[in-house]
């Protein structure tokens, strides 16, 4: 786990979010530090994509604010700080794979090594002659993931990134992320699948019905529950 | 304490703009739009190339018939106007897919957090549906080309104004498609919304078009009257104003709809402003009197003598009309005498007085009269004709009627061919061009990686 400053990179303070009479999030708090994956963990429908749309500013939070480095950042200067991967996204259906690599590598000018080098960890380099829309899900969500990792952002977030990857492609790509935080990228993702989540994650956030249930590394919430050989999914329960 | 990177000052433009490009090149309505304009325009072209040879075949026996052969009238503008009906039904869906598709798919969510301000993504989403414009606009231009091929005049400047005027209603309907699918939750929404502003256009022409007051006000709203100066081979100053705000005002709303996360009442707010701007500038370009007249018979305009005397008038010039504007002799006098005295002299008002008490062929004795008052004096008449009219104003203004100069005298076009070639490139080589393209653009290609820009992370 990297060192923790002074200072969180990014710090969200009492966000809360109605659609009409419903409250989809409510009173959340949690930061994330240079450096570190943190997973944001909870079931469907607990929260979690309108936690991170609204902390990116793609939906208006009703109350609370958001920190970057202990100054207030506004909405309009958000896109400066933070990059968002939405979930369910397939973008540019009738343009070939190349090209919309290209468009973000040309948009924050990447060298031609760099994308390669991202194209071959993530491992598109095969589909790249291919239109969108006849990618696979797996081949989708790793086009998503460069196109994210192409952005020079130090936080990403990302909304299930691992949905549509088996075992052994989860594992990849769980190296590739762990290899960019080693480089002080820091990571928020958002992930229902707590085995996933488990294996990659510094620490956790536990979103249930819109109201953060926990937070802290596996010991800490291990410790706060009293489960001293608890997994995740056990914490989850026991908090939830 | 770093604050975060402004990313969006040095963001190129370029990915951005051959992105846009490769989106609506990608899609299929651009070239169902091509392949069916093709027939569109061809039929157009080769009915109107016939009928102009028919007056032709007469008019070359005859000087004086001759002087009314214009290519203006007889072929670009019907010709053009095959092209205008299919920009204004079938080039929203064009349009509308560069946002469209994006909204549906999610990507607009990627979109907005690159770093560009809002208003340039839509700016440069226009650029693209003007480049989808011109690349349309190709059977209508090869219809001029083989008129020229045909042995056709073309005068320059008419067959340049006449495109730029479909160019700007173009961009207009662009711009207002691009409105449509900003505030659209899809595609085929906003689709209805830009045929609803673009058919009901119709509707008014068709409806209040001719009305006098604030009738004739809700008419000039309407987007036809757009083209009409253009096709009078006119070019006009207030025109220019009012449709470049029309389209300044539409990317300015289509900003304030496109980004999400912006609560309902700030967007409001921010489009109320955008429309106050635009009837601001429409105002505006309703008092812009500044118009070339460009067509080489200079059909808008008085002799130079006239003009020059004209414009030392300075006094106002009211104008009483006792017609119905749905009579023949007021449509007359407009084109006749009234424009052009609107276009030279400084201050002139026109007013078509009891209009609503007139109905075609009124049995009231004063019914085509129309009175004319400059200073304390004033005179009726009921001609429509400058031979007449501009000697009674001279008498009015008590000025002497200038000497007439020798001008040069429009001699006309007459041409008689035949446009058979046409219909088998309309119908034959043009469409298999465009399927050829259409099919090498869907092709699949190399797998090479080319970055738009080399260089290190920003």
């Amino acid at each position: 786990m990297p060192a923790v400053g002074p200072y969180p990179l990014l710090r969200v303070d009492g966000l809360t979010k109605r659609y009409g009479a419903e409250l989809a999030i409510y009173d959340a708090a949690f930061a994330a530090f240079p450096g570190e994956i943190l997973g944001i963990i909870g079931p469907n429908g607990a929260g979690k994509t309108t936690l991170m749309e609204t902390v990116t500013g793609l939906a208006s939070a009703d109350s609370g604010e958001v920190l970057w480095r202990g100054e207030l950042l506004p909405v309009a200067r958000r896109r400066n700080s933070l990059f968002y991967l939405p979930d369910g996204v397939r973008p540019y259906q009738d343009q070939v794979t190349a090209d919309v690599v290209s468009f973000f590598a040309g948009v924050y000018r990447r060298s031609a090594a760099e994308v390669d080098a991202i194209l071959s960890s993530v491992g598109l380099s095969s589909v790249l002659h291919k239109r969108v829309g006849a990618l696979s899900k797996g081949y989708n969500r790793r086009l998503l993931l460069s196109l994210g990792l192409l952005t020079p952002h130090e936080l990403l977030l990302m909304d299930e990134p691992f949905d549509g990857f088996d075992l052994r492609q989860t594992r990849n790509i769980i190296a590739v992320l762990r290899h960019h935080a080693e480089r002080g990228r820091t990571f928020v993702l958002a992930i229902h699948q707590l085995a996933d989540a488990e294996r990659i994650c510094d620490r956790f956030i536990l979103l249930a019905g819109g109201q953060v249930r926990g937070s802290g590394t596996l010991e800490e919430l291990r410790e706060t529950t009293s489960l001293p050989s608890g997994s995740l999914e056990e914490i989850f329960l026991a908090l939830t | 304490m770093r604050s975060p990177k402004p990313y969006a000052q040095a963001a190129p433009l370029r990915p951005l703009l051959a992105k846009e490009v490769r989106e609506i090149l990608g899609g299929r309505s651009l070239w169902t739009m091509l392949l069916l304009l093709c027939p569109l325009i061809g039929y157009s072209f080769y009915q109107a190339v016939s009928l102009y040879s028919e007056s032709s075949s007469a008019a070359l026996q005859s000087p004086a018939l001759a002087t009314s052969l214009s290519p203006l009238d007889g072929i670009l503008v019907p010709t053009l106007g095959s092209f205008y009906v299919a920009v204004t039904l079938l080039f929203p869906f064009v349009a509308i897919r560069v946002l469209g598709q994006e909204k549906e798919s999610g990507a607009l969510r990627l979109l907005v957090q690159l770093p560009y301000r809002i208003p340039t993504l839509v700016m440069l989403k226009l650029v693209a549906v003007v480049l989808a414009w011109l690349l349309a606009s190709l059977p209508a231009l090869s219809a001029l080309v083989v008129w020229r091929v045909l042995g056709g005049h073309l005068s320059f400047a008419e067959t340049s104004n006449l495109l730029f005027g479909h160019l700007l209603y173009g961009t207009l309907v662009g711009a207002l498609s691009l409105f449509a699918a900003s505030i659209a939750e899809s595609a085929a929404t906003a689709a209805i919304v830009a045929l609803a502003v673009t058919i009901g256009s119709w509707v008014l022409d068709f409806t209040v078009a001719g009305q006098p007051g604030f009738l004739a006000w809700i008419a000039k709203l309407s987007l036809t009257q757009t083209l009409r100066p253009f096709e009078e081979g006119l070019l006009s100053g207030g025109l220019l104003l009012g449709i470049a705000g029309m389209i300044g005002g539409l990317v300015a709303v289509a900003s304030v709809w496109l980004p999400p996360g912006v609560s309902l009442g700030q967007k409001i707010r921010h489009s109320v402003a955008c429309v106050l701007a635009i009837a601001a500038i429409l105002g505006a370009a309703t008092q812009t009197v500044w118009s070339v007249d460009v067509t080489e018979d200079r059909r808008n305009s008085f002799a130079a003598v006239d003009r020059q005397l004209l414009a030392t008038l300075k006094l106002p010039l009211v104008i009483s009309v006792r017609l119905a504007p749905e009579d023949p002799r007021y449509a007359d006098l407009l084109r006749n005498v009234l424009s052009k005295l609107e276009r030279t002299m400084p201050n002139v008002s026109i007013s078509l007085a009891g209009s609503r008490h007139y109905a075609t062929g009124s049995s009231d004795e004063s019914y085509g009269q129309i009175e004319y008052s400059y200073g304390t004096r004033s005179d009726v008449s009921r001609s429509t004709s400058p031979r007449e009219i501009l000697p009674l104003i001279y008498e009015l203004a008590g000025v002497s009627r200038p000497p007439p100069m020798p001008a040069h005298e429009y001699p006309g076009y007459p041409l008689v061919t035949g446009a058979n070639v046409a219909l088998l490139w309309f119908f034959g080589v043009l469409p298999l061009l465009i399927a050829l393209c259409w099919w090498r653009s869907r092709r699949p290609r190399r797998a090479d990686f080319h970055p738009v820009h080399e260089g290190g992370p920003s």
